[in-house]
């Protein structure tokens, strides 16, 4: 009893307090992990009318209601059918009309939802859902469990990589085609044009005066064109610089947004698109099984643009072999379409109802008042690689229509093939167009299971080295090693309550065998402390003397030490992606937390309980 | 027991430095006959390609495996599987027609229901990786050594003599140059991870060699008057403690991960082993001589500590 108020008065309150806020906040955060979340499906049933069809083609929308009467659901049929199919499940909730089940793993889930869906169908709408399990207390705290990668959750990586260049390349050749219209209307010949691999535009020419005037009419025109190389009679035209990597960010950014959005459409929750590098998107899809229908929906390339005929543009070729020649300026593009739906039009044939935005809207209505008795060309583009890997655009002509009157944001393409036809197409446009191709060059499907037997296998790991290097440490250093041991164990929870609590970082195998490595070397920082205490008490001083000297002269070896991980492990950080950014991470904040635990938490409690050492001299 | 009498007497005459030197030069040279014979085994991360694993629900043969997924996949393949036959890995290069592994093996497991066979096969992971950028990767991964190595050097020079920044870095450089070394003569996978591992086996080394050379520093400013070589033989003794601890405790770690993390992180554990153990060698056959070969006065520190006093 005497001893307790020497201890305290030995050690600072303000370090003490430190250590208790710090271990308070990241140990609540730690327990956070065991509180995951539990797998549920939740059973709705109700009537909903037919579903609502929206038709455009008259003027105002018409939607269909959806009732509101809701049956009752019979739960314990539904749990004796699950049972019989060996899937465990307990029902957790239930208001008139929607049950909820939980299961014990996601697997069960799956099956829970496909059995269901195969007996009931229509009666019920099934949705995957999961329960938080977490105290009020943490809840209140926002400390959730660490994020899972991919490689422990199971699920599926798409990485995509984004041509902007080509994109870069079609404004060129649209430039170009401007010019060649500009050049006929003014009655301007001679000048020959082409857009060069690089993009870059080369007019060649035998008259120099009228090279310079073409020139200057495209620089006064297009104001990021620059000229590269010039000529007598031959010169280059690019974009410049600073707006060719404008524009790759902005390609970047808009195809992001596009993809991201399009993974939100596939009901993805906790999906995550990256950019990785100067020009590929990185997609994580955790928990689908299969890439296809995600390969579907977030990879299409498709666009659909309207032109009006022109004599002289672009050749397109139609089915039947005739050729069209349509202005290279799209009277709008598949950016400018809000909506489309697939549907019927009076006489029964397949057509897809068009929503347009405001812009498309007004282009429209300017274009088709002033065209009446006009041909419209709605074309469908996609982008794919050829054998050469470069990429192409096929087009392909949905539909010459004459323009009959005007119309302005709601109108229909008709005369498609199919019904299937029409909602492919429909599909097509509402996943919206990318502004620069994109093509596929990575992918990775990671079971589930596998994703479940690295997570039990890293934390045997774990576990191991934690016990066998406790076990050392307690039998070598004695009493010493067991504040070593429990600077360790501090260390351990810091370092996961960081992980869990800092937004962004991902656990992920390797970064699980980074904390087994951070384990070990964690001791690393004591045993200099302990080595240099043994050292210092050679020098005839008190036990308590040698202490504080062995913890201010290791200080800075160990500072060393731990700087030149840190740097070679950010920079690990800096280039790595996926798994390897959380080996980075985790050996990042091991090396923190291993500082902070051996040096502070173990120099405060060797301080505390300094009596009780004995430190063995060495000769 | 004490570790620092028993060892050191023996291992620090001249004959024993002179064989510590011959056996690192043998290390390095060995691996440059490794690197230009064999040639890294570059995984799918770098050259590009389809990666597919899958497990059996019971172990058979290799070849009964091959026999089995023959007629199902059209281009050229190389089969492994792991020591029980039942974690198995296909492999098969870039340009191909791509094949969804889900449906062929959907198709082989209902073949095998057909058949009456008792064998079920689980796709664990489906990988596949564009040739371009394998390339770009592997560039990346060569940079990012580099600047690592430019960093460290930096670093080291400001902070030490340039003499022991020297002996660092020689040293770190002998334990990569070694451990792709052993990579290349055992044809181990070289992936993302590998590389992961070879960054940090370039932090972890360091730090033994920087714990000698501060002790060296230390007791130069105290024992002026030695020649340098007992200097650096009483700095080694006086860590020779902790440095075995320390890569005890570490190796111990890495080899709990390659007993239990599975087939992924196999390549990962043998590099980090064999580095840290390797740059504990180094760091005292190495590290601690070139300050010695490149004619370091035992006074340095010292004068350095004078100058610095009388201009206070």
């Amino acid at each position: 009893m005497k001893k307790k108020p020497t201890i305290f008065s030995r050690i600072s309150k303000w370090d003490l307090a430190i250590i208790l806020t710090t271990l308070i906040i990241l140990s609540a955060s730690t327990a956070a992990n065991f509180y995951q979340k539990q797998p549920a499906i939740e059973i709705s049933s109700s009537l909903i009318s037919e579903s609502s069809k929206v038709d455009y083609s008259k003027a105002g929308y018409s939607k269909a209601d959806s009732s509101t009467a809701k049956l009752p659901i019979n739960s314990q049929q539904l749990l004796e059918l699950l049972q019989q199919n060996n899937i465990q499940a307990l029902q957790a909730a239930t208001e008139v009309g929607k049950v909820v089940f939980t299961l014990s793993s996601e697997e069960q889930q799956n099956q829970a939802v496909q059995l269901l869906q195969k007996n009931s169908g229509k009666q019920f709408s099934i949705k995957k859902s999961a329960i938080d399990t977490r105290p009020t207390w943490l809840q209140k705290l926002s400390l959730e469990p660490i994020k899972l990668g991919l490689d422990l959750n199971g699920g599926i990586l798409l990485i995509y990589q984004v041509d902007s260049g080509y994109a870069l390349k079609q404004k060129l050749i649209t430039i170009q085609q401007l010019m060649k219209k500009h050049l006929r209307e003014n009655r301007i010949h001679g000048i020959k044009s082409e857009v060069v691999q690089q993009g870059l535009l080369q007019l060649k020419t035998n008259s120099h005066s009228k090279l310079k005037e073409t020139a200057s009419w495209l620089l006064n025109n297009f104001n990021d064109l620059r000229i590269v190389e010039e000529k007598p009679r031959q010169m280059l035209l690019a974009f410049a610089d600073d707006y060719q990597s404008h524009f790759h960010r902005q390609i970047m950014a808009q195809s992001s947004t596009l993809l991201r959005e399009r993974i939100e459409k596939l009901g993805i929750t906790e999906s995550v698109v990256q950019r990785q590098g100067a020009n590929k998107i990185r997609i994580e899809l955790p928990g689908l099984k299969d890439k296809t229908e995600a390969e579907r929906m977030i990879g299409t390339t498709a666009t659909l643009d309207f032109y009006q005929l022109a004599e002289h543009g672009e050749k397109l070729n139609l089915p039947d072999g005739q050729n069209l020649y349509i202005d290279p300026i799209p009277i709008f593009t598949g950016k400018n379409i809000s909506d489309a739906q697939s549907g019927r039009d009076e006489l029964g044939i397949p057509s897809v109802n068009l929503l347009l935005d405001e812009i498309g809207g007004d282009k429209m209505l300017s274009f088709s008042s002033q065209n009446i008795g006009v041909p419209m060309v709605t074309v469908f583009s996609e982008y794919y690689k050829n054998a050469n890997g470069e990429t192409k655009k096929e087009s392909r002509v949905i539909n010459v229509a004459t323009i009959q009157q005007a119309l302005s944001s709601r109108f229909s393409i008709t005369n498609l093939d199919s019904p299937t036809a029409a909602q492919a197409l429909a599909e097509s446009i509402r996943a919206g167009s990318l502004s620069a191709p994109i093509t596929q060059v990575k992918h990775q499907t990671i079971s589930a299971t596998l994703g479940q037997s690295n997570i039990t296998n890293g934390f045997k790991a774990l576990a191991l080295g934690f016990a066998v290097t406790l076990i050392f440490m307690g039998f070598w250093y004695k009493r010493l090693g067991l504040i070593a041991n429990l600077s360790l164990f501090v260390n351990l929870v810091c370092l996961i309550g960081l992980l869990s609590i800092l937004p962004g970082t991902v656990l992920t195998l390797p970064g699980i065998a980074g904390l087994v490595l951070t384990v070990g070397m964690a001791v690393d920082t004591n045993v200099l402390i302990f080595e240099r205490i043994k050292l210092e008490s050679q020098k005839a001083r008190n036990s308590f003397h040698a202490i504080e000297a062995g913890y201010n002269n290791a200080f800075k070896t160990i500072f060393d030490a731990n700087i030149t991980t840190l740097i070679t492990a950010i920079i690990l950080y800096s280039i790595g992606f996926g798994p390897i950014k959380g080996f980075a991470t985790t050996l990042c904040l091991g090396i923190l937390t291993s500082m902070f635990s051996g040096i502070f938490v173990s120099r405060v409690l060797t301080r505390a309980f300094y009596r009780h050492i004995k430190i063995t001299r060495t000769n | 027991m004490n570790l620092s009498t028993i060892n050191l007497q023996t291992l620090k005459t001249p004959l024993s430095r002179y064989m510590a030197n011959t056996l690192a030069l043998t290390f390095i040279f060995l691996a440059c006959v490794g690197l230009f014979s064999k040639g890294l085994n570059l995984g799918i991360d770098f050259r590009g390609g389809y990666i597919t694993e899958f497990t059996s629900s019971q172990s058979i043969s290799k070849t009964k495996m091959e026999s089995l997924v023959i007629p199902l996949i059209d281009s050229e393949f190389y089969l492994t599987s792991d020591s029980n036959y039942q974690y198995w890995t296909i492999r098969q290069p870039p340009n191909i027609a791509e094949t969804d592994p889900l449906v062929w093996l959907e198709k082989l497991n209902q073949q095998l229901i057909t058949d009456g066979r008792n064998l079920h096969l689980e796709l664990m992971d489906a990988d596949f990786i564009d040739s371009q950028i394998g390339s770009e990767l592997l560039e990346q991964g060569g940079l990012a050594l580099l600047s690592a190595l430019i960093a460290i050097l930096v670093y080291l020079t400001a902070r030490f003599e340039w003499r022991f920044a020297l002996g660092s870095i020689v040293a770190l450089m002998h334990d990569v140059l070694v451990v792709l070394g052993i990579l290349a003569w055992t044809q181990i996978e070289v992936d993302l991870t590998t590389l992961a591992s070879l960054l940090a086996i370039l932090g972890y080394s360091l730090n033994d060699s920087i714990v000698i050379c501060d002790r060296i520093r230390e007791l130069m400013k105290i024992n002026f008057h030695q020649s340098l070589e007992n200097i650096i033989n009483l700095s080694i003794k006086s860590t020779l403690a902790r440095t075995f601890i320390t890569s005890g405790t570490t190796l111990f770690t890495i080899t709990s991960i390659w007993i239990f993390a599975g087939q992924s992180l196999q390549g990962f554990a043998i590099t980090l082993f064999c580095g840290i153990a390797l740059g504990t060698f180094s760091s005292i056959c190495i590290t601690a001589i070139i300050p010695e070969l490149t004619r370091l006065q035992p006074d340095y520190f010292y004068k350095q500590e004078q100058i610095e006093k009388e201009t206070i």
